[in-house]
């Protein structure tokens, strides 16, 4: 099919991919933009579901700034959970409703990743009640956790601080994050009517707001499961 | 904080059952501030003829009629508590039992959407008054007394519940055998139960909880939270009607069963029949009471399937019994999946953590299963209204209600399916399994939604003395 667009369409099409317009955009346009149209930050975590399978396997990420931003820091944050390996290793077998836990040093932030079943608050209320000291030990090393550390004497504040800063999981669904903006707006008036032409614009200024995110809520190369699940069917105990 | 425990400082239907008869809620909104004060004031000494609040130490004699009170967070706001105070009590508090929907399994016909006035504008509730009493006569009076005023409250709507004959509630189980024990208390209608003693903190803020080492935040000033406690109070619809209907059905469906024999032995249903003092009971009918006992954990008459699992037996200990070992008592039956007692769960930190005190009446006629029905008549609206207790409504109420009724993470064997009687099931995808004796078990499927929540709310149960400081708000 021949095309119809002019030369303007081209060059106006084009003009996103140009050095000039990006620096232009993130330098001016987009915060300008975002003043005008402030967007809030979206919760962390899985969407809430009362569906069984999406209940299972859900993922946290935990993006923590270290407040020593040197090699020492980054060192005494390797350290906390090298001293610790035995306690996690309790922990995740008391707990049992975690599939993986990962910490990674990602430039000067401990990031701690783990896979687990069932509510979240629970999984951080019965880690907390297993091995808070863990929590305690690495927590104390970022910013901001002196606030709710001893965590056993913080539960609520703690489970809190931890929820806050677990990462946006954007939909797969691209027009599934207009849902949850509206979810956080309180506002149900507009499903079924997206104006799919902001989109992009509305996802940017998400971005902006929500710097960190996950994409996606975690891809399974087999049905969902949970950890006792698996124990059991491998004969291993639960 | 005060270390010395004064059950006089506490309402008093937390500790303790009061065993009356009849009870009813009052939904109030707050209509005058500073009337709805001096109200609160009044009431911790019944000045002025306001009813006076229960204490948890009512002496020798039960008092003729209780009266005790609960606020929602927009209660304690329209009173005028101040912010940095409100800001101290927990999320799921401050959100609401609306708000927390999906995690308790208030979706579809439970959808807060759907429940019928005073439930569909939680923001005008504000403070739920129940009165205990024997008979009607004196609820009408302690009602007239609590708005005699005129002024403090507005009655957005009143619920009122009536207990039925040795302790039976609609689906005909009996029902409020276990609570909680404390060693503070001493109760005399409860006795060894082979679990251990509650702490405190299980049902009041400020005292150890079950998980050790941790204390639940005590809303500020102390005078207000300490000693206080949360309720989840819930309108739960019970389809009678359809629960008999399903037993009918998955009797007869498990009559074509290979493995029927094995559930009911030939002859095992005149076991049954003895026990339920019915003569000539049919296997059909044997099988209905089987499935009835394996949904609940419980046969109807209270004796526990983990110590008789094969008829019911007056003779057996109805509160004093575990899990361990090859218990015959379904994993997914509903007093397990709610209180998983000692037996093996995959949260092992979790075992005794999630319990609650229970409060519960039912309110609708009695079923009679003898009585024909008419068809061309709707069925009356019978359920209960239940109060579930407990210190923390995040690491209690709302725990069992998202793990564990519905999902069924405690166990690999049941995760992904939902409570029998309380869950929020679909025929399409619900299922249960019964256990046999040689390790297999038979699955029965197409459980519809046996109970249905029309209407509810999160209150925060506060202690005299922050009755009294709530009485006392100024500005």
């Amino acid at each position: 099919m021949p095309s119809d667009e002019s030369w303007l369409d081209r060059f106006v099409s084009g003009l996103p991919e140009t050095r000039v317009f990006q620096r232009l955009a993130s330098w001016l346009l987009v915060p300008y933009w975002a003043w005008r149209t402030p967007v809030k930050p979206l919760p962390g975590g899985p969407h809430p579901s009362i569906q069984p399978g999406d209940n299972i396997q859900c993922m946290m990420n935990l993006i923590m700034p270290l407040k020593d931003k040197s090699p020492i820091g980054r060192a005494k944050a390797a350290l906390a959970i090298a001293q610790n390996k035995d306690a996690i290793y309790a922990g995740l077998d008391n707990v049992g409703t975690v599939h993986f836990a990962r910490f990674v040093i990602v430039g000067d932030n401990i990031c701690m990743f783990s896979v687990y079943d069932g509510d979240f608050t629970n999984y951080i209320r019965d880690f907390i009640a297993t091995i808070g000291g863990v929590f305690n030990a690495v927590v104390k090393l970022v910013e901001g956790g002196d606030a709710v550390t001893p965590c056993e004497h913080n539960v609520e504040a703690f489970i809190q601080w931890v929820h806050e800063r677990d990462l946006y999981q954007v939909p797969d669904t691209a027009t599934d994050l207009l849902r949850d903006q509206e979810a956080l707006n309180g506002d149900k008036a507009s499903f079924g009517h997206d104006d799919l032409r902001l989109l992009p614009r509305k996802v940017v200024l998400q971005l902006r707001a929500n710097a960190n995110v996950s994409l996606g809520s975690g891809y399974r190369a087999y049905p969902g499961f949970s950890a006792a699940q698996v124990r059991n069917q491998l004969g291993i105990g639960w | 904080m005060s270390t010395v425990f004064d059950a006089a400082d506490v309402q008093g239907n937390i500790l303790r059952g009061y065993r009356k008869p009849r009870v009813r809620y009052l939904i109030l909104e707050v209509a005058d501030r500073m009337a709805a004060r001096r109200w609160f004031a009044a009431s911790t000494t019944g000045r002025d003829d306001v009813p006076q609040i229960t204490t948890g130490n009512w002496g020798r004699t039960k008092p003729e009629t209780c009266f005790n009170i609960g606020l929602t967070y927009e209660g304690l706001r329209a009173l005028g508590t101040p912010g940095s105070s409100l800001a101290t009590f927990p999320n799921e508090f401050i959100e609401g039992m609306n708000a927390r929907a999906l995690k308790l399994g208030d979706v579809g016909p439970s959808a807060p959407e759907t429940w019928p006035d005073p439930f569909g504008d939680p923001r005008r509730i504000h403070l739920i008054a129940t009165i205990y009493a024997d008979e009607v006569a004196q609820l009408d009076q302690v009602q007239q007394r609590a708005l005699t005023d005129g002024e403090a409250f507005k009655l957005l709507g009143a619920l009122e519940g009536c207990s039925f004959p040795k302790d039976a509630v609609h689906f005909g189980y009996r029902d409020n055998i276990m609570q909680p024990r404390f060693a503070e208390v001493h109760d005399g209608q409860r006795y060894e139960d082979g679990q251990p003693k509650a702490p405190l903190g299980t049902v009041l803020l400020g005292h150890p909880t079950n998980f050790e080492g941790l204390r639940w935040r005590v809303p500020q000033p102390e005078a207000l939270g300490h000693n206080g406690t949360f309720n989840a109070f819930r309108v739960l619809e019970q389809d009678v009607v359809g629960f008999e209907e399903y037993l009918d059905q998955a009797a007869s469906d498990l009559l074509t069963r290979p493995q029927i024999d094995e559930l009911l032995p030939p002859g095992a249903e005149e076991k049954i029949g003895q026990a339920l003092s019915i003569e000539g009971l049919s296997r059909h009918a044997a099988l209905r009471e089987v499935v009835a006992a394996h949904l609940c954990g419980r046969w109807r008459d209270g004796t526990p399937m983990a110590l008789s699992p094969d008829a019911p037996d007056p003779k057996v200990d109805q509160a004093n019994f575990d899990y361990v070992g090859n218990s015959r008592c379904p994993f997914g039956a509903h007093i397990r999946r709610c209180n998983p007692r000692g037996g093996q769960i995959v949260q092992r930190v979790a075992n005794n953590s999630r319990r609650l005190v229970r409060r519960g009446m039912p309110y609708g006629p009695l079923y009679d299963p003898a009585k024909p029905r008419d068809p061309t008549k709707p069925e009356p609206e019978r359920g209960l209204l239940g109060n579930f207790i407990g210190a923390s409504l995040g690491a209690q109420f709302e725990a069992m209600s998202c793990d564990w009724l519905n999902l069924g993470l405690q166990d690999p064997r049941i995760t992904g399916s939902n409570d029998p009687i309380t869950g929020a099931n679909d025929p399409g995808t619900s299922w249960f399994d019964l256990p046999l004796k040689s390790g297999t078990t038979i699955r029965l499927r197409g459980l519809p939604r046996f109970v249905r929540t029309r209407g509810g709310a999160y209150a925060f149960m506060p202690s005299i003395p922050a009755i009294r400081f709530l009485g006392s708000l100024m500005a």
